[in-house]
Formats: structure tokens, sequence, C-alpha cells
């Protein structure tokens, strides 16, 4: 299949997977995505891919300020399908958002891992999120080895209600597990570590050598990162963008894409992951 | 004609133009306004616990002699979320203004409604929480 089409193809069935926007977008944008699967030569129809465009564009502006990242980077990807589609060269105006947008993305998350957020790089984020984010529940669960009650304390603990500073006398303050502070800081450093090669191998000018590492530094970031935070359909759009620019010569790459798209899926129905 | 203009760098680029402004927007909203690094597509998401969901909103009515804390409705949660993401004076205003539709048990009108945002930190070694105001704001109301 070419490059086009199967990118084309995971962002749809991204879209029919997980479904995106409110009551009034969301059978729309379904409608849409499903049309263009499931019709015959409507994959690159410029009336579903417009439509889409506008619709996920609506759905960001009539939540601003709340939605996810995940859903501005869908409206791009949409609209840079759309233009693509308008083009006279469609692969090569796909490729080049597809690179740019995944680079941008990943430098602008890098910038606020790294350098901006006040509690990220010393590991805090990540154990408050393991403890308290469902989406890192049975991640949290199997590497702590906690028995609920350890875990509800010092989840109510994290998440108490406080105006002010807790009273320093009496304080009943749950003892961290040691483990606790060893995951985070891997996966801290972990993060920064693919996000910043992901981001650097996006941006920097096409050379052959390059372009094989960009594919495999995104595709191992997905099968990681997904197999801890249980937000598929993020990953799936980046494996959508990260097809685009591919190349057409690299069979095993796309097949590798591919691959990483089930995994993702797989991954959101076992019990173990989610 | 269209394909012609599509062809062009210029509308191949829009994409990248829009993430690049909406990103350096929401740098500067988060610098200036206390939006939530989660919010405004600035891909600040899973860099902090600072989430708009982590953020609390308490709001006050206050009339002489007499400050009472308003519990916000549930029909209201989705307005003070937004107030919670990005704490302007627009959102905190508007929040107030639902607000003050509800009836207070106090005799006469309030003079004015206090909005304010909280947000939660965590000590680094223990993760002992601690919360500080993002920001505060008393609305007046029209007619007091």
């Amino acid at each position: 299949m070419n490059i086009v089409d199967l990118s084309l193809r995971l962002t749809l069935l991204d879209m029919v997977l997980r479904p995106v926007g409110d009551r009034t977008v969301r059978p729309l944008t379904l409608a849409f995505a499903a049309l263009g699967l499931l019709i015959p030569g409507q994959l690159r129809s410029k009336f579903i891919w417009l439509p889409l465009a506008f619709l996920t564009g609506l759905r960001v502006f009539l939540d601003w300020p709340l939605p996810d990242n995940h859903a501005y980077l869908l409206f791009y990807w949409c609209l840079a399908v759309t233009i693509a589609l308008f083009s006279r060269d469609s692969e090569r105006c796909l490729a080049f958002n597809g690179k740019t947008l995944i680079g941008l993305a990943f430098a602008f998350a890098l910038l606020w891992k790294a350098f901006l957020s006040g509690d990220f790089m010393d590991g805090r984020f990540f154990s408050i999120t393991m403890l308290t984010d469902p989406r890192f529940e049975a991640f949290t669960g199997s590497v702590l080895s906690l028995d609920d009650y350890e875990m509800d304390s010092l989840t109510l603990f994290v998440e108490q209600h406080i105006d002010g500073e807790l009273p320093a006398r009496g304080l009943d303050i749950p003892i961290l597990p040691s483990r606790l502070h060893l995951v985070s800081e891997i996966l801290t450093y972990w993060t920064v570590l693919i996000e910043g090669a992901v981001a650097i191998l996006f941006l920097i000018p096409s050379m052959a050598a390059v372009s094989r590492l960009r594919d495999v530094s995104l595709i191992l970031f997905c099968v990681t990162t997904y197999s801890v935070a249980t937000v598929e359909g993020f990953g799936w759009l980046l494996i959508a963008m990260g097809v685009s620019q591919s190349g057409e010569r690299s069979k095993s790459i796309r097949y590798l894409y591919v691959a990483a798209f089930l995994l993702i899926l797989v991954y959101s129905y076992l019990p173990m992951f989610r | 004609m269209i394909k012609h203009l599509c062809s062009k760098a210029c509308l191949r680029c829009i994409p990248v133009l829009l993430l690049t402004v909406v990103a350096l927007t929401q740098l500067y909203l988060a610098h200036s306004y206390g939006l939530s690094p989660w919010s405004g597509g600035g891909f600040g998401m899973f860099s902090t616990s600072d989430a708009p969901r982590r953020r609390h909103v308490h709001a006050y009515s206050i009339s002489p002699g007499v400050r009472r804390e308003i519990v916000i409705p549930d029909y209201l949660r989705d307005t003070a979320l937004r107030a919670a993401a990005l704490p302007t004076e627009t959102y905190l205003t508007r929040l107030a203004a639902e607000l003050s539709k509800i009836p207070s048990p106090e005799h006469g009108a309030a003079c004015s409604i206090i909005i304010q945002v909280w947000k939660t930190e965590y000590d680094p070694a223990a993760l002992i929480p601690s919360g500080s105001v993002v920001r505060s704001l008393e609305v007046p109301l029209e007619g007091n």
C-alpha cells in the first residue's frame, strides 16, 4: 500500500476507534471517518477530509482552552491532509507536515518538561501521577507491589483538598515506597531522552541515515509510552503521521509502524495494561 | 486554481504555522495569565501536576458584614473548570455572574463575589501537598 493511503487509513481508523468531540461533533467525525474507510475510492476524497478538518477544528474552538494536546494535533493533521489532497504533490506535502508537526510537538513537549515545569525533572510529576492518575493504575500496581490499603492511603494523602499549608504538628505522613522514587526517576529520564531524540531527529534536515533513526525513535516512543499511559488515540495519531514521512522505499519500517499501531490496540484491551 | 495555490509552500506550511502560533500563545498565557500548562495546545500535558482538574475553585458571596462560601453547583462545573484552567478576568467574571443568579440565604443582595483559583503543589521529598492561590478576583455585582 502507498504511504499516503496507509497514513490516511490509519488516521481514519484512529478516529473510528476513539471518536473525538462532544455530542454534536462526535457523531459527525465518526460518520465521515467511517465513510472514508468503508466506501471504495473515498479514502482520498476532499469531501471526507475537508469536513473532518472543519469538525476537528470546531471541536478545539468550542472546547478552548480545555482540549487535550491530541485534539490540536488531530486538527492540524486533518488540515494538512486536506491541503495535501488539493496539492499537486500530495505525498511530499503530507510528508513535510507529518515530519515537521511531530518534530515541533515533541520540541514544545520537551521545552515544558525539561525547562519550564517546576516539578518534572525531580521526579515529582511521575510520583504524583502514578498515585493518582487512573491511566497509570495498572502500571503503578505492577511496579510498586502495594496492597489496596497502602495504595489508597497514599492516594488519599496526595489528593486531599488543601488551602494553604498542612499543619506541621500531628501530621500523619505516609511512608513512600522506596521504589516509587526510583521508578519516577527512570520514567522522567526516559521520557526526556526519547522525546528529545524524536524532536531532534524529526526537525533536522532529511538524510538517509537519520531517516531510519527517526522512524525507530518514534516507534520506540509509541510502544514504550502507551504501554504505561493508556492514551491510545494520541499514539495512533503519531503513528499515522509517522508513516506519511517514512518514505516509499522502506517497507520494513511501514510494517513496524503497523505493528506498533496493533500493539497499542492490544495494550488497550489487555487488563495488565489497562 | 486551488491546486496551484495549494502547491505553493506558504499554503503547505499553514498547519505548521498554526501549531507554532498556538503553542507560543499558550506559553505566553501560561506565563502571564496562569493558564495551566496542560491546556491551550502548547504540548505541556504530562509535564507538571498542575492540571486544570487538579486545581480547585472557591467562590464567596460578600454582603455587608457577611462572607459566605458558595458551593459551585454541578451545572456550572464546566464554567468553573474553564476558570480554573485559564483564570482570566473574563472567565472569572463569567463564573461570578452565573453564581450571582443563585438565590442567597442572606437578606438583601450580595455586593460582590470573590472567585479564587487554587493549585496544589507537592514537597519534593515527602510529597506533602500544599495549596496556593493562582488568582483571586472580586467581582462587584451590578445594582449594589
